[in-house]
């Protein structure tokens, strides 16, 4: 005699659909550009960076917002409307 | 991660540094908040800063500069197939089905069930899943909602963590069938699902469940002698089901998005035990009337965090000597010697308490041990929880001396809650409690007869929120 076939149900979740998107449009050049540097915990990381990006690049703008967590200290919208690029670290 | 997705869409270009074995999660993020292609790259665990700068930053720099690939000017829809019925077979069949695995690679380098937590589980069939579904009188199209305010707002839908992810009644009842409990249990079940059932990020690695109030002798759950042993066919089959609606309904997968550097055995085959409410001194409120709900009605306490054990200070018998004639070494070290009990026992386990953490711990205690904490005054939980966050407090000089406090508080730039001054401005003898809040610390009564309490760490809420849920709810 055949065995009893059965239908099993599907324990996961459901995925909401997500839009997605492209990559912002990278830049041509760093010089004269404002580049922020978004600081997340990590300074024996952070701490060299920063001060390298500034000596190395001194034709960029830099700006910097720092945070001992995970979660970024965010730019305002008036400051993202001159922002052209975004360096985030450490992201833990 | 959220913030950088909202960046890239705003038209401004991003890379992340991140740390190598966390680029699946960077990859995962990206995708659920619409970036899927954001840039990356890795800062070392061990080289120091400057070598490492050194290192990344021209490459970091080029991420900024190079143009995009045609992949990376994509935009679509990310909308991964759903089906009710993910298997048809024989019973032999659906078992080697549903213990597939798949192979996860660094940092783990090994096979992570894809279904499952690693045990075999009980097939869902069709029949037993609407067996299940007789347990509640929920629709099992129903969405999972917030049944109160709390961690979410009432009428919300709950999102699994990690994914984010959605589930029906039903498919919390599937996850039911495949822990192997009963239709009486899913209200708890259902309860549970509510939390969103997350797993935590790289450091707060532990969950477990406990039910308060009279549906947890319904349902026959063991909240005596070995209330965390195996062998209780409700408190095992409940508390599995956590772990394996973090799994399916959340997406948690070890090494891509469940970080947890080693585990906790809190999380093997899940963890669910009961108050033993007749156990509580007079007076004294139960988990239920702690968190405003009536001795009659019954919730789950749901936690996530720092997940380990400590106990076994104090031998029992010492215990009793302690108590009785005030002999032995408790006696000795809280000098009452030949005096008789009660006397406040939480005493000697204070100094040892938050030398090595910070934050609150759940005290598990036997009904005997709580009473005499009621006999020599404490009338209430509230006043041994204030007791414990006086108890907590250290000179400033010390509390400087910790690891965590640099990132609580935010690198001693904020304020001090206790008394609203910034961290820089405190003299050194200042008193920090090392618990937030009194109510942190949380007592459970439950055991056997034995002299014991176990201190299980992490503190019962995060960011304020209370994590309980009303197990009536979802009758």
């Amino acid at each position: 005699m055949a065995e009893k076939i059965y239908k099993c149900l599907d324990p996961t979740g459901t995925q909401l659909p997500v839009k997605t998107y492209p990559l912002a449009p990278r830049l041509d050049t760093l010089d004269g550009k404002t580049i922020h540097i978004s600081i997340t915990g990590e300074p024996d990381i952070t701490l060299p960076l920063e001060k390298k990006l500034r000596s190395d690049y001194p034709n960029v703008n830099w700006t910097q917002k720092k945070s001992y967590t995970p979660t970024p200290v965010y730019l305002t919208e008036e400051e993202m409307k001159t922002t052209d690029a975004v360096i985030l670290a450490v992201t833990w | 991660m959220p913030y950088i997705t909202k960046l890239e869409k705003a038209g401004i270009p991003t890379v992340i540094v991140d740390l190598e074995d966390q680029h699946e999660m960077v990859k995962q993020v990206a995708l659920q908040y619409g970036v899927p292609k954001l840039r990356y790259l890795p800062a070392s665990r061990m080289l120091h800063g400057e070598k490492d700068v050194e290192n990344f930053i021209e490459p970091m720099l080029e991420l900024l500069t190079r143009p995009l690939t045609d992949e990376e000017k994509e935009s679509g829809m990310y909308m991964p197939p759903s089906q009710r019925i993910l298997f048809e077979g024989t019973l032999e069949e659906a078992e080697i089905f549903y213990q597939q695995t798949r192979h996860v690679p660094k940092p783990l380098d090994a096979p992570i069930a894809v279904y499952t937590d690693g045990l075999p589980v009980v097939i869902p069939t069709e029949e037993r899943v609407e067996k299940m579904l007789e347990g509640t009188s929920h629709k099992p199209d129903e969405l999972i909602t917030y049944q109160r305010d709390g961690i979410g707002k009432k009428g919300d839908v709950v999102r699994f963590l990690p994914m984010e992810r959605t589930a029906t009644v039903e498919r919390v009842a599937v996850n039911a069938v495949t822990a192997g409990c009963k239709p009486e249990h899913l209200p708890a079940v259902l309860a549970i699902a509510e939390s969103g059932c997350g797993t935590g990020t790289t450091t707060f690695w532990g969950q477990w469940c406990c039910i308060s109030g009279p549906y947890a002798k319904e349902i026959g759950m063991n909240s005596g002698v070995g209330m965390l042993d195996p062998g209780s066919p409700a408190n095992m089959p409940v508390g599995r089901a956590y772990q394996l609606m973090a799994i399916n309904l959340g997406g948690a997968v070890p090494g891509v998005n469940r970080m947890n550097s080693i585990g906790s055995p809190f999380n093997s085959g899940g963890t669910c035990f009961a108050e033993n409410a007749a156990g509580l001194p007079s007076g004294w409120k139960g988990l239920n009337e702690e968190y405003g709900f009536k001795k009659d009605e019954s919730i789950v306490l749901v936690i996530n965090s720092g997940g380990y054990i400590v106990g076994n200070q104090f031998s029992p018998g010492g215990y009793r000597a302690f108590q009785k004639s005030g002999h032995g070494g408790m006696a000795r070290r809280m000098d009452v010697k030949g005096i008789p009990g009660p006397h406040n026992w939480l005493e000697y386990l204070v100094p040892q308490l938050w030398a090595g953490r910070e934050g609150g711990y759940t005290f598990i205690m036997v009904p005997e041990m709580a009473q005499h904490l009621y006999e020599i005054g404490f009338k209430s939980k509230d006043e041994v929880y204030q007791w414990l966050w006086e108890k907590s407090k250290e000179p400033l000089k010390q509390y400087r001396l910790r690891s965590w406090p640099d990132e609580g508080t935010n690198g001693w730039l904020g304020i001090e809650r206790t008394s609203g001054k910034h961290w820089k401005e405190l003299p050194d003898d200042y008193m920090v409690p090392v618990v937030d809040e009194p109510t942190d610390n949380c007592i459970i009564i439950g055991g056997g007869d034995e002299e014991i309490c176990q201190q299980l760490t992490g503190r019962r809420g995060m960011l304020g929120t209370a994590p309980v849920f009303s197990i009536d709810a979802w009758r």
